[in-house]
């Protein structure tokens, strides 16, 4: 009897034990590996985050990392609780960091202290066009033809050649911030500055027939196909076809090119900022970002990185290199964005 | 397309009045029902009050009531043009696939061999499978400026410069009709199929010619089909938003390319849902108006 | 048909839907030579071939992951809008529901809405419910506008059904439960059938409003090739594409080799 009760009892204790061990175990689990949510590009970004970026810094930091690859970021954001944000570290160019400011959607300032890579970083890449920290940055000027006859350009004024006329490629103002860029440096080119916006509205529709695209993946192929002989575009979507004897290359014009910003920012909301401050430091290493940046051209924004000769040629990378970027107002652009949109889409149509 | 489901066998096979009591059998909209609610329904409202809200009150709890996204929407007469060609398309692209699609529907319907209607599935299915974006991008290396048939042409000493065949309404048409005249096929060859070959050669036995036995036998009684399908493509072109974005170029615009814009470039929930709202009462009023007029039209006299 | 002579307009019956044929195949074409032509976009005319996309899009663990992961959700979807999506259709047709019409109209709009506000605004419901993006979610995203194409083509299946049938077998004596099973339920398979390989298709190519309900590494592959494309436009999504077509359409063959999607035909 009293052994079988004792049986009875151990078994009990025991099966309780492990039905508490099996319920507690995920919260165990779940506090000792966070989760960072962060956004992150794809293509050969992407891949190269996976394979190797993402998993050091997981191991280094003892959490698991989930990266989302799927655009629009934002909207989701936006539409997860703000004390629940879908994303820990928002990664977007510069534009879409000021816009989400402005929902409330990430911090106005970085904490600079929880960054000791910040000290390592190129001014522009803290400015206060900038917000958040831009970890990257690649140059937005002309990509052309070599094999069409076409002088390199040099000027942004060399875009509007009559000889051009529907071989040149632009962007969908509205939705790509390539070609919000492109306006603004009309604006500057053939009126009084880059907000001159009746001045860079006359000068676009001097350009027609252009032809537009959504995203830059797509000027690339125009370019390599032929389709337009010469687009407006970032150093990296020309660069990147290096060694694979393609008749493209990429042009600085004189009055300089235009910073396509890759930002890092944490969201207020986030429930493990210091992992999200982590994260940033971490893709602030001189060793990651120099991998980072021979992988897709993106010149790198901490000063200590040493880049292998084919893409210290190319990439922006001494202070007087940087001294060429030019950084959009994203404020002064955004507050006036739906009438823009409004405008240029009806200058463009017909 | 219910009423004409039950009008017309109830109306034309038996005199009899219609029975007024609900049949048990309608409890089968049940599960579909639900599914609506929770899921269409029930987040479809969360954007429709979004779309009358100054902000998201998931963001920002400080929101108030405004009709500033409708007024925008009234004030501007790029927005009307706007829903104008949206219904245009769409029109446009339903017409142009029901006459693609009844040929090769009425051929697949009376093709005998199983290989021979194997292969037909395959070729009509086989489109829908290439995935929306990678289809489009086939059309632009067909259609664009240094495409196959601008290249063609231009080789062949018949034309000088590039016919105008992409970055207008015309190419996001042939791209559509291309996408969603699968669906328009199918949906015929259900009905075609089911209607007995014998009436057409009772017809013709009759004196009738081929064309007139079909004009006045097959056609009438496919007419379920072709309103079935009309409908599937008229809903499918007018929400379509990647193809008129890819091969309209600047020249056309859309609703949905509208609503595309706000959701993620300009993030403003509001108006794309104000848009939305918009886009889905005008074409819920087309569709009701559509099978109102259509129930008529298929009534007693309309089929016989 | 065959015993026939050829005339002037079987002839040209004949070429008309040639020439639709071609139409539907030539965009196909071009991705097949984008899939075997080596350079790294769309290029006419091509200037050799290669395997190497192929090699790349079978080699590259999240194209496989998420291949097989719209496969098995492209299944469910199949049958569950087919179940759905049948019953509602008898339900519209013969229930003598009052607002039928009104209901019928109804079930069609979650196609006549871009389906990007709709990933949207269940993308907000399920993170306003804290559910992040489960799987079930993505499927319900996806059945919401299956459902509409079952319900299309077994509607029309059903307006060309003579309702004499399921009354002489009542007459007969088979109870209702078996008049549904032999009469009514092999009278609307060809439209359930016919809705469910669109339920498939739209499934396994539905993008828009995957984007918003996948979670990181549950991606499905169209979101996973838009993604891709945004930086890598090359022959990988081309063979992707290829793929997907040889796929899909073993799947569909399979289901006639199962189910007799013949049968529409025949009946």
């Amino acid at each position: 009897m009293t052994a079988n009760r004792l049986t009875r009892r151990a078994v009990l204790s025991a099966g309780a034990a492990a039905a508490l061990a099996t319920i507690g175990a995920p919260v165990i689990l779940h506090a000792q590996t966070a989760t960072l949510k962060i956004t992150t590009w794809g293509g050969k970004w992407g891949d190269i985050m996976k394979a190797e970026l993402l998993p050091a810094f997981e191991k280094e930091f003892k959490c698991t990392v989930s990266a989302d690859q799927a655009f629009p970021f934002v909207p989701k954001l936006q539409a997860s609780p703000k004390s629940n944000p879908v994303y820990d570290v928002l990664h977007t160019n510069s534009n879409e960091q000021w816009s989400s400011l402005d929902l409330g959607l990430v911090e106005a300032r970085l904490d600079h202290k929880k960054i000791p890579n910040l000290a390592d970083v190129y001014p522009y890449a803290i400015s206060d066009k900038i917000v958040g920290v831009s970890i990257f940055t690649s140059a937005i000027g002309l990509g052309y033809r070599t094999d069409k006859g076409l002088k390199k350009p040099t000027s942004w004024k060399d875009f509007a050649d009559p000889a051009l006329a529907g071989m040149r490629g632009g962007y969908i103002i509205p939705v790509n911030s390539l070609g919000q860029c492109h306006l603004m440096m009309l604006g500057k080119i053939y009126g009084k500055g880059f907000t001159d916006l009746d001045a860079a509205y006359k000068a676009l529709e001097a350009l027609k027939p252009i032809k537009l695209v959504d995203f830059t993946g797509q000027m690339e192929k125009m370019l390599l196909a032929g389709e337009v002989n010469m687009g407006v575009i970032h150093d990296s979507g020309v660069l990147r076809y290096e060694g694979q004897n393609q008749p493209i290359d990429f042009a600085i014009p004189s009055e300089g090119v235009m910073a396509l910003e890759q930002v890092l920012n944490v969201t207020p909301g986030s429930k493990v900022k210091e992992l999200a401050y982590a994260y940033i430091d971490y893709m602030l290493r001189p060793d990651v970002q120099k991998k980072l940046a021979e992988t897709v051209w993106y010149s790198p924004s901490n000063k200590k990185v040493k880049l292998a000769p084919k893409y210290d040629a190319r990439l922006f990378n001494t202070e007087a290199k940087v001294a060429q970027l030019i950084q959009p107002d994203w404020k002064w652009y955004n507050a006036r964005k739906d009438e823009i949109d409004t405008r240029v889409t009806r200058l463009l149509k017909g | 397309m219910a009423s004409l489901a039950d009008a017309l066998p109830a109306t034309r096979l038996t005199p009899r009045p219609r029975r007024p009591a609900v049949s048990p059998i309608a409890w089968l909209v049940g599960p579909a029902l639900l599914l609506f609610v929770i899921f269409f329904v029930l987040p479809f409202a969360v954007m429709a009050v979004l779309s009358l809200l100054s902000g998201n009150p998931a963001q920002n709890p400080n929101v108030y009531l405004t009709s500033r996204h409708y007024v925008r929407f009234a004030g501007d007469d790029l927005y009307w043009d706007a829903l104008w060609s949206t219904l245009r398309i769409g029109i446009v692209t339903t017409l142009a696939s029901l006459l693609v699609g009844y040929p090769l529907a009425h051929w697949m319907a009376r093709m005998k061999s199983r290989l021979g209607h194997a292969l037909l599935l395959m070729a009509v299915i086989a489109p829908m499978l290439t995935g929306i974006v990678v289809r489009t991008f086939a059309w632009m290396t067909i259609l664009q400026d240094k495409g196959v048939i601008n290249t063609t042409l231009i080789g062949l000493g018949l034309i000088e410069k590039p016919l105008p065949l992409m970055y207008n309404e015309f190419g996001t048409v042939v791209a559509l009709v291309h996408i969603y005249v699968p669906f328009m096929v199918l949906t015929l060859t259900g009905v075609i199929g089911r209607i007995d070959e014998r009436l057409e050669q009772a017809a013709r036995n009759l004196g009738a010619s081929r064309l007139r036995a079909f004009a006045e036998v097959t056609l009438p009684l496919s007419l379920p089909g072709i309103f079935a399908g009309s409908l599937l493509v008229f809903a499918l072109s007018i929400s379509a938003y990647v193809t008129p974005f890819l091969m309209g170029g600047t020249n056309v615009l859309t609703l949905p390319m509208l609503i595309y814009q706000q959701v993620s470039s300009s993030f403003n929930l509001g108006f794309a849902g104000a848009l939305g709202v918009i886009l889905l009462a005008v074409s819920l009023l087309v569709v009701i108006a559509y099978n109102h007029v259509l129930a008529r039209f298929s009534g007693p006299e309309g089929l016989t | 048909m065959s015993a026939r002579s050829v005339d002037a307009g079987r002839l040209a019956y004949y070429a008309l839907n040639g020439a639709i044929i071609a139409f539907l195949l030539a965009p196909i074409a071009i991705v097949a030579v984008f899939a075997l032509n080596p350079t790294p976009y769309i290029s006419f005319p091509p200037v050799g071939v290669t395997g190497r996309w192929f090699v790349k899009f079978f080699a590259t663990d999240d194209f496989m992951v998420a291949l097989w992961l719209s496969l098995r959700v492209a299944v469910v979807v199949l049958l569950l809008s087919m179940l759905i999506g049948g019953a509602c259709a008898l339900a519209l047709a013969r229930g003598r529901l009052p607002g039928a019409r009104f209901l019928t109209a109804f079930f069609m709009s979650p196609l006549m809405l871009p389906a990007i506000l709709t990933g949207l605004a269940l993308f907000q419901v399920f993170q306003l419910a804290e559910l992040d993006r489960p799987v079930w979610g993505l499927i319900v995203g996806h059945t919401l506008v299956a459902v509409p194409y079952v319900l299309r083509t077994t509607l029309a299946v059903l307006a060309n059904f003579d309702t004499r049938v399921e009354e002489a077998a009542a007459s007969l004596g088979a109870s209702p439960m078996r008049v549904f099973v032999e009469v009514t339920l092999p009278l609307i398979r060809p439209g359930v059938i016919a809705g469910g390989i669109f339920a498939f298709i739209v499934s396994f190519d539905q993008f828009p409003i995957s984007l918003f309900l996948v979670p990181p590494k549950g991606e499905t592959l169209p979101v996973v090739l838009f993604n891709y494309m945004k930086f890598d436009l090359d022959g990988a999504i081309a063979a992707a594409s290829m793929v997907s077509i040889l796929l899909a359409l073993s799947v569909v063959l399979l289901l006639e080799r199962v189910i007799g999607l013949k049968a529409y035909v025949k009946l």
